[in-house]
């Protein structure tokens, strides 16, 4: 690729208007350690700063602030200091969807990687992809998982293949909201005609379906449950082959389980 | 805009990532009406806004130690991280806004129905001498709708019935004319 189209890219990615392959795809070049581009990415920001800066500009309550300092009163004096960031994430992008993307990446695959190693792992990000470019907004998935982690009582559960499944490994983040996403790795396609059906369940209570998870042919996969099932107390986790995915109980093999 | 002794940003960023909740007043006062008026123009809900001037200046009191100077001015630094914010609550509004439509409207773009109702809300103007003002029309709308309304290029490109090559020409010329404003070059070869 003419390095050009990389500096276009890095305009559009100031702007945060690149979609989301090409910005992956750029956040990976930038990994790389391409000065140019780093440098034409933070003059176009400082350009940017003119945008907000054109709008009649609005003063906003008192009270903000004297939340704002009875909470930082709150805090610690001394600032617990920053964790080291890999330098193009510096910019502090709080949960913008390529932060997230190098989260994905570290946990869908649960294999060794630090964002350090992002340009080597463009070929998992590219399977990663292929699940997200089927959902109807891979942005806002992003923001959902990155919400899901930024929660402190989201909870991180290990799951790990069993029967026809073993081989297989799964992470189960869940919140008690009943908002979750599972990402599964090694576990093989469903044979034609069955489905991997996914289930939580409460101690003592029947397992509820929280839906179905389909892999790619590396066996990789993910379900992200959105809250709303009124879901409490949830304790265990399992997926399971059944015939087709509209089971109301399991009646297959458990290919993955927690615990 | 020049600033004033002891007010020199940077020099408050670094104090407060000692923990000076002076300087952390004195940054607040600065800064609160422009992050607040660019996260009103993007969430449209003042009650909303208020919330994301507080995240976004409690996120500089607790990351003010991993600003440095050499990578940014300290206003490109916050509307940075106060932008990116914005945009992802919006984002997460329209999700649930679109959730709430009956199944059958599931396919309908992110940002229809309800979403374009806030939009409409919007009661933010540009003032008469910025630089969107004194833009051409076709330029600001693109630059408008990736910035303040969180879409991506294709989305605009779908939004305005445009080829995506014209949306992209736009935001790009759009974006050479703020470099130009703030005095940056374009770098060699890129026109
Ligand atoms: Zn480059």
């Amino acid at each position: 690729m003419n390095h050009n189209e990389w500096l276009e890219r890095a305009e559009i990615y100031a702007l945060g208007a690149l979609d989301v392959e090409e910005a992956i795809q750029f956040e990976a070049h930038l990994a790389s350690g391409c000065d140019l581009c780093e440098h034409h990415l933070r003059e176009t920001r400082e350009a940017l700063t003119l945008v907000p800066r054109s709008l009649m500009p609005e003063t906003p309550p008192p009270a903000v602030k004297g939340r704002l300092l009875a909470q930082i009163g709150d805090e610690a004096a001394s600032v617990r200091p920053a964790r080291p960031r890999p330098r193009w994430l510096w910019w502090g992008m709080s949960a913008g969807a390529f932060a997230a993307a190098g989260l994905l990446i570290t946990l869908s695959v649960s294999l060794v990687s630090t964002r350090q190693e992002l340009q080597r792992l463009e070929g998992q990000v590219a399977s990663l992809q292929v699940e997200l470019a089927r959902r109807e907004a891979p942005l806002a998935l992003y923001t959902a998982v990155i919400n899901l982690l930024r929660d402190p009582s989201t909870r991180d559960v290990p799951l790990r293949g069993v029967g026809p499944g073993a081989g297989a490994a799964g992470r189960f983040l869940w919140n008690e909201s009943g908002e979750g996403h599972l990402f599964v790795a090694n576990l093989p396609p469903a044979p034609e005609g069955n489905a991997y059906v996914v289930w939580t369940a409460a101690p003592g209570m029947p397992p509820r379906s929280a839906g179905v998870i389909q892999t790619d042919a590396s066996g990789k996969g993910g379900l992200h449950v959105y809250p709303g099932r009124s879901d409490h107390g949830v304790e265990v986790f399992t997926v399971t082959l059944e015939p087709s995915g509209d089971v109301s109980a399991p009646t297959g093999p458990t290919v993955l389980a927690s615990k | 805009m020049g600033a004033e002794p002891g007010h020199d940003p940077v020099l408050l960023i670094q104090q407060i990532a000692r923990g000076d909740r002076e300087a952390f007043e004195r940054f607040y006062n600065r800064y609160a009406s422009l992050v607040y008026t660019l996260a009103l123009r993007v969430v449209h809900v003042r009650s909303d806004a208020q919330d994301l001037l507080q995240e976004v200046l409690l996120q500089v009191w607790r990351q003010a130690g991993s600003y440095s100077r050499d990578r940014g001015s300290p206003e490109a630094w916050l509307l940075t991280i106060a932008r990116s914010r914005a945009i992802d609550r919006l984002r997460s509004v329209r999700r649930r806004d679109r959730d709430l439509l009956p199944t059958g409207h599931s396919s309908a773009p992110e940002g229809g129905g309800k979403v374009e109702g806030r939009m409409a809300q919007s009661d933010a103007r540009l003032t008469l001498h910025g630089a969107l003002a004194r833009m051409p029309e076709a330029q600001r709308t693109v630059l408008e709708m990736a910035y303040f309304d969180g879409f991506t290029q294709s989305e605009i490109a779908a939004r305005l019935g445009e080829p995506l090559g014209t949306v992209k020409t736009r935001i790009r010329a759009g974006l050479q004319r703020l470099r130009e404003l703030v005095g940056a070059k374009a770098p060699e070869g890129l026109s």
